[in-house]
């Protein structure tokens, strides 16, 4: 909680003979996050090569190209498929020779026939092409071909041509979506003219079909043909769907086994080696080192060297992994996007957790929309598969529980009151001329701003922590110290300033204070001094950071976002309610006619797409804004980020087991 | 002298362009701060978005980036709030 994960270095070294061995419980334990080994020309190095692949590397990835492509082929992937049951990994292996080949080459088979056949199919479809303008001329086919002292025209025109050569000719006029077609017979000798006769008329030819006998017959022979083709593609391609229901969990078996084996085989490519021996660095939880250590050492029956390696003080070489309660693991998703924490830096996923809800729930403060968020967050499951999105949904959960609540307190319901006042300070506008009182914008304001002085203040603090807890220690880290101080000192003298010269409600009051000098009192006095103070231990660690001064006041009056959005979500939906309910709906029902009928109908229109709208921008205010205040005000203060992600060499098994 | 009728009509009528001025003042808080937004985020945006398409691990510091003018419109929205209650 609030740090990651600890980590230890630990360094595998032992023989080559062992390091199949090693390398598979390795990967059983799931838990080393392998170092890259990289040649250097360095002495240090000297000697020591980058490993080549475990024996069968290179056959299992054909194993595993082959089955990846018959899953995009059937459509199916292991990051959405669910299996019943599991296989066995010796099981899986045995049969590797008898099923798996078998089922490869019957879909592979089944696939090239099928090509072959849609190809046949293909070259028939272009036959009848050809054959059907020659349908509506009355020769058989065999007459356009064997002539020696004869040479046949055939194709479309755009009008019926003269033709000033002894001829035979067929004109067949186009109809709708048909060109007129025209089949022309001349000596050989006079083919010349004709062409040019032809050509005038924009003539285009077309290829005279092969074959023999009536036309019409000739087509409906290549139509049955071309039935009977799609027939057998059909019937190959229910064996395939069949094969796929039949085989879809083996076949995703098969490839997280394959996968496991490929990653095994060539993980020694990232270990370092030398003729005999064996060499790889990686990181692993601390509380599991003793677990790791005395399982190598039990696989390999005490024929490999572990040791434990100092970490150095690099906080990025580290791989991060959080640690954190279950109920903030979704908000990991929000660190994520921003930055992974770095390995030694306060991790503030928790704090996120609890006050992104919070702070979503004060802008977004409905029963109404919580409710329909609430309902969406759940609804959305089905689409929203994979991690990612669950972890956003289970965000979303949290914020409209929270929503709902503030709705409670303020007593709102799609932008009308409930039966109670509102709990803490009210938000109904004077819309329609319904509220009685104005809402306190003044209050919920201060409020606001005292969150704001808080939350800021809680991050400088964190800020101090993470100096005086970095692993790489820095030599101003007092100065560092001392500026972020004086960061405070400047923030709370502005503020005591601020209170000794203006009574605010909510707010201490420090105007009774005798005046001083220059119609400043002696609280204002020690307000100027702890901002002075404050602006000379910011110079002292870097002057150029002066010029940020102004964020001071920026960045705490940034969190009346928090009402002024609010307020603007309860204005929207106020307002949709007048104008549906109290301008459209309202004068028909004193007196409801035929029309009056169709006017409350469009009125609840209004209604909808008014909420629904509302409901839209509720997430994206109430959302990008709380995490905007997250991300902008207040880890500015504290946060570095930068951390690499811990990835364990192995996999979580979903389809197989040992 | 002044008909004390007509001079009463007069004040309910200062007091009304009173409450419209304020209306007006906040409404141009508002829309002047939202177009000031609009524009420092236009660059921004088309920025932002560039490069997270490069790189997608950009998109936490590009959204940062795209809202951090977004303080201007709160602001005006702030104001406009105080200027009308």
């Amino acid at each position: 909680m609030f740090q990651p994960e600890r980590m230890s270095r630990i360094l595998v070294a032992g023989s080559k003979d062992q390091m199949d061995t090693i390398v598979r419980e390795l990967y059983h334990q799931n838990a080393f996050h392998i170092e890259d080994f990289v040649e250097k020309e360095d002495e240090a190095y000297e000697g020591f090569r980058i490993g080549m692949p475990l024996a069968g590397a290179s056959e299992a990835s054909t194993e595993l190209i082959k089955i990846r492509s018959m899953e995009s082929m059937f459509g199916i992937s292991p990051d959405t498929a669910t299996t019943a049951r599991t296989h066995s990994s010796p099981e899986l292996r045995a049969g590797i020779d008898h099923k798996l080949a078998v089922l490869v080459r019957d879909v592979e088979e089944s696939t090239a026939q099928r090509s072959k056949l849609e190809a046949q199919a293909k070259a028939l479809e272009a036959r009848a092409t050809a054959l059907e303008p020659f349908a509506a001329v009355p020769l058989d086919m065999d007459l356009y071909h064997g002539y020696e002292g004869i040479t046949v025209f055939a194709g479309y025109v755009g009008s019926d041509v003269e033709i000033p050569v002894p001829h035979e000719k067929h004109y067949v006029p186009g109809g709708k979506g048909r060109q007129n077609f025209l089949v022309v017979f001349v000596p050989a000798r006079d083919a010349e003219a004709a062409n040019s006769a032809l050509l005038e008329a924009r003539f285009q030819a077309v290829p005279i079909p092969e074959g023999s006998g009536p036309v019409n017959d000739l087509i409906y022979d290549t139509r049955g043909k071309i039935a009977q083709i799609n027939e057998q593609i059909a019937k190959i391609e229910r064996n395939l769907e069949e094969k796929k229901s039949e085989y879809s969990e083996l076949l995703v078996a098969y490839d997280e086994y394959f996968t496991a084996v490929v990653e095994q085989a060539e993980a020694p490519l990232r270990f370092a080696t030398t003729e005999d021996a064996f060499v790889a660095e990686g990181w692993v939880p601390t509380e599991r080192v003793e677990a790791i250590i005395a399982a190598l050492t039990h696989a390999t029956a005490g024929k490999v060297y572990v040791t434990r390696l100092d970490i150095g003080d690099d906080p990025k070489e580290v791989p991060v992994e959080y640690k954190n309660p279950n109920f903030s693991r979704p908000t990991e998703l929000f660190m994520d996007i921003y930055s992974r924490p770095r390995y030694d830096e306060f991790d503030p996923t928790l704090l996120v957790s609890i006050v992104f809800p919070i702070f979503f729930g004060l802008i977004l403060g409905d029963v109404g929309y919580g409710f329909v968020l609430l309902v969406a967050s759940f609804a959305l499951r089905k689409f929203l598969s994979g991690e990612a999105g669950n972890r956003l949904l289970d965000v979303l959960r949290n914020a409209s529980i929270m929503s709902i609540i503030f709705g409670v307190l303020f007593s709102e319901f799609f932008g009308m009151g409930l039966p109670w006042e509102s709990i803490i300070y009210t938000r109904h506008l004077n819309i329609g001329g319904h509220a009685v009182h104005h809402p306190m914008v003044a209050e919920l304001l201060i409020v606001s701003v005292w969150i704001g002085l808080l939350h800021i203040t809680l991050g400088r603090l964190i800020h101090v922590r993470n100096i005086s807890r970095a692993m790489h220690k820095s030599h101003h880290a007092t100065k560092e110290i001392l500026a972020q101080l004086g960061w405070l000192s400047t923030m709370w003298g502005i503020v005591i300033v601020i209170w000794s010269m203006f009574a605010i409600p909510l707010m201490i009051d420090l105007t009774g204070f005798a005046p001083v000098a220059m119609g400043l009192n002696a609280a204002s006095i020690v307000g100027v001094v702890l901002g002075l103070i404050g602006i000379v231990f910011i110079g002292m660690e870097s002057p150029l950071e002066l010029v940020e001064i102004p964020t001071i006041i920026s960045h705490v009056l940034s969190y009346t976002r928090l009402v002024a959005v609010g307020l603007s979500s309860v204005a929207i939906a106020m307002v949709t309610n007048f104008i549906a309910l109290d301008l459209i709906i309202g004068p028909q029902l004193e007196s409801l006619s035929a029309v009056g009928v169709f006017i409350v109908l469009l009125g609840l229109v209004v209604l909808v797409i008014g909420h629904v709208l509302n409901t839209a921008l509720g997430i994206l205010g109430g959302g990008l804004h709380s995490i905007r205040l997250h991300y902008v005000e207040f880890f500015t203060k504290f946060y570095n980020g930068g951390g690499k992600k811990y990835n364990p060499f192995g996999m979580i098994r979903k389809f197989t087991e040992d | 002298m002044a008909d004390p009728v007509v001079a009463e009509m007069t004040l309910e009528m200062v007091q009304a362009s009173q409450f419209g001025l304020k209306a007006v003042g906040a409404g141009l808080a508002v829309g002047l701060t939202g177009i000031g937004s609009g524009i420092a985020e236009m660059g921004i945006g088309a920025a932002a978005v560039g490069a997270t398409a490069e790189n997608k691990d950009m998109f936490g510091l590009a959204l940062l980036f795209t809202v951090i003018p977004e303080t201007i419109v709160i602001f005006g929205l702030v104001v406009a709030l105080l200027a009308l209650f």
